[in-house]
């Protein structure tokens, strides 16, 4: 492993056992990501990207191999410490159903502060200054079905980000989104990377983002076919 | 918590159900509770007021007496006993003698009750249940007698009817006795079989000036049939005090069938009281559990973002616990209110028939109802922590919930 390495992943395996059938999902995948990388992972569907950015999270175990996040085996973690190890390490954005239905815009944004235990007078400055910084404090008492699916793609990379964690992990947000507002969440992950050294990393197949990368991943049958610094 | 409650809000159907589940065990208790209280209540002030008192002291049982109770002729010493111990707030001396009562071609046989009118008035309701007439004044020589005996006697106020007394220890007494007194008496069986007289009058009948069959007294701070504390500690310090003619017995031992009414109706209602905190938990725990399940993908959400089990797991009993205190306050609440609204009332009026029931075994012919604050919060609060329980299965099944599977979920 490098020593500069945030995340490295050693000959990964994923293989999901239905019944009698074996799906394999991950063949063997070793990368390296860094800090402040802007990273995606393409492939067709079923090249098992969902599926490394799982297991990248901690939200899923691989069948064999590692994962190191900055030096730490993943493997060695119980349930628990891999659900802090989330809380305090990882940042998410889904493709959708991202919010918590009954928090306002500003509770979305704080939650993982409240369960980070940071104090309420704290987790709402920071909230707000993260709303603000990512132009939607307007929104901030509102509930994420009276906002449009942008800004709650928006409210969501807000979350993902207030609490500084090592990596954003990113599964297809810009999916559910119409043109417009693909670019412009594009574009405001790209200023949180540029401005604030933010690392991300996306599994996609949008190309409208994966042309704004700095490094593509290429999986192909579960196996890393590509590896392209831009 | 404010998470909880808008949760709550937002499934408002389900929340009612879950709230109800909680909310009609503890009405239905309190509401029980209030009705068997009174009967309870019902029953042992009947007893202990007009007949049995807390306790009597007594001669010991003799062979032969048939149907007669022993007489004691040292009553004024077991008077003085009584009067020197703590918590005795009432006794009075009473003679009841077996007679058979006949006015022309008609007769009954009856118990003769001497006692003393002036120390009955204050703890006796019979007085205030005369419906002709008067009741027994001191030096009355005439008999209060109940309406059901007036009929059978086809007497009326002022008419008179013989006694004759046959105790196994004084032979024949035979009184000609006038009526100055028809009461409506509390059980069927004591109007028809017991005459009122002065202990006097009885004591003529049982052709003895010193005659008692029993010294009967009350204990005070007696709250009801369940509060037997008082009495223990009265019968504690008469032990031994009476040698061996003289024995003390409780209500317990003169009223059996109050006693037998309370031993069977505790592990009844207890029984009564499981079933319903079984099903209340029931519903509780099947409308979380289906919450939850509705809530997969918002749980496997709160999980993937780092939220531990037991924080998925106070969500769930948070939200349990603001149902179950509610149902639980509102349920007494309904209950406590609807027993106050049938107390305003006078009761509920049963029909002719049960009510001539409810008066055979020593009860008003109403549905009384009465409130036992510490019935209604035990209720109210098993009820709450029967439903908490109930909440964490569904609360433990969601802290298992894989965050990958659960994300997928489609409901």
């Amino acid at each position: 492993m490098s020593n500069n390495a945030l995340i490295q992943t050693v000959d990964l395996k994923k293989t999901y056992v239905t019944e009698a059938l074996e799906t394999p999902a991950l063949r063997g995948v070793s990368v390296e990501l860094h800090k402040g990388e802007f990273t995606a992972v393409a492939g067709p569907s079923g090249s098992g990207k969902s599926t490394l950015l799982h297991l990248l999270g901690g939200l899923d175990r691989p069948t064999d191999g590692d994962i190191l996040l900055e030096g730490q085996a993943m493997s060695q973690l119980s349930k628990d410490q891999l659900a802090k190890l989330r809380l305090t390490n990882i940042g998410f954005v889904f493709q959708a159903y991202n919010l918590i239905p009954v928090l306002t815009v500003l509770e979305n944004t704080a939650f993982v502060l409240e369960l980070q235990g940071v104090a309420k007078a704290e987790r709402i400055s920071r909230a707000q200054k993260v709303l603000a910084e990512l132009g939607i404090a307007e929104y901030a008492d509102q509930y994420p079905n009276r906002i449009s699916g942008g800004q709650q793609q928006r409210v969501a990379v807000a979350r993902a980000v207030v609490a500084e964690p090592s990596i954003v992990l990113a599964d297809e947000p810009t999916a559910n989104l119409d043109t417009a507002m693909s670019m412009d969440l594009i574009d405001l992950m790209k200023r949180l990377n540029s401005d604030q050294d933010a690392t991300f990393f996306f599994a996609t197949h949008d190309s409208r983002l994966l042309d704004r990368v700095k490094r593509l991943i290429t999986l192909v049958d579960g196996k890393v076919a590509d590896d392209v610094i831009r | 918590m404010k998470a909880a409650i808008r949760h709550l809000k937002r499934n408002r159907r389900r929340t009612i159900l879950t709230l109800l589940a909680v909310l009609i065990p503890v009405y239905f208790l309190v509401f029980m509770f209030g009705f068997t209280n009174a009967v309870i209540s019902d029953m042992f002030e009947t007893a202990t007021r007009i007949d049995t008192g807390h306790l009597q002291v007594r001669h010991v049982e003799k062979r032969g007496m048939g149907s007669a109770l022993p007489l004691m002729q040292n009553a004024d010493e077991a008077v003085a006993v009584l009067d020197e111990v703590d918590g005795i707030e009432w006794r009075t001396v009473r003679l009841d003698l077996p007679a058979l009562a006949s006015a022309e071609d008609r007769s009954q046989t009856v118990y003769v009750q001497g006692v003393v009118p002036e120390e009955v008035a204050p703890i006796s309701n019979i007085g205030n249940l005369v419906v002709e007439g008067s009741y027994l004044r001191t030096g009355s020589s005439g008999a209060v007698i109940g309406e059901e005996l007036a009929e059978l006697l086809n007497v009326g106020v002022d008419d008179e009817f013989v006694v004759l007394g046959a105790h196994p220890e004084t032979g024949v007494g035979v009184l000609r006795l006038q009526v100055i007194g028809i009461y409506e008496a509390p059980l069927a069986e004591m109007g028809r079989t017991v005459v009122h007289v002065t202990l006097e009058t009885a004591r003529q009948l049982a052709r003895s000036p010193q005659a008692a069959t029993a010294v009967v007294a009350r204990v005070s701070g007696v709250t009801g049939a369940r509060d037997l504390s008082e009495i223990d500690d009265v019968m504690s310090q008469l032990e031994g005090r009476f040698g061996s003619e003289l024995e003390v017995l409780d209500w317990r031992d003169l009223a059996p069938q109050v006693s037998g009414y309370l031993a069977v109706l505790t592990p009844a209602l207890t029984i009564i009281a499981v079933i319903f905190f079984g099903l209340g938990a029931l519903v509780v725990l099947n409308t979380l559990y289906l919450s939850v399940m509705e809530r997969t993908r918002e749980l496997g959400l709160v999980i993937s973002l780092g939220a531990s089990r037991w924080h998925v797991i106070r969500m769930i009993l948070v939200e349990a616990s603001l149902i179950a205190v509610a149902g639980a306050i509102y349920g007494a609440l309904i209950g406590v209110v609807l027993i106050w609204i049938v107390e305003a009332f006078g009761g509920i009026p049963m029909p002719a028939s049960v009510g001539d029931f409810m008066r055979v075994v020593g009860m008003k012919p109403a549905l009384h109802m009465m409130i036992q604050w510490p019935q209604v919060i035990l209720s109210a609060v098993a009820m709450t922590i029967v439903a908490i329980v109930a909440a964490w299965f569904p609360a433990y099944r969601a802290s298992k919930l894989e965050p990958v599977e659960a994300m997928k979920y489609v409901e």
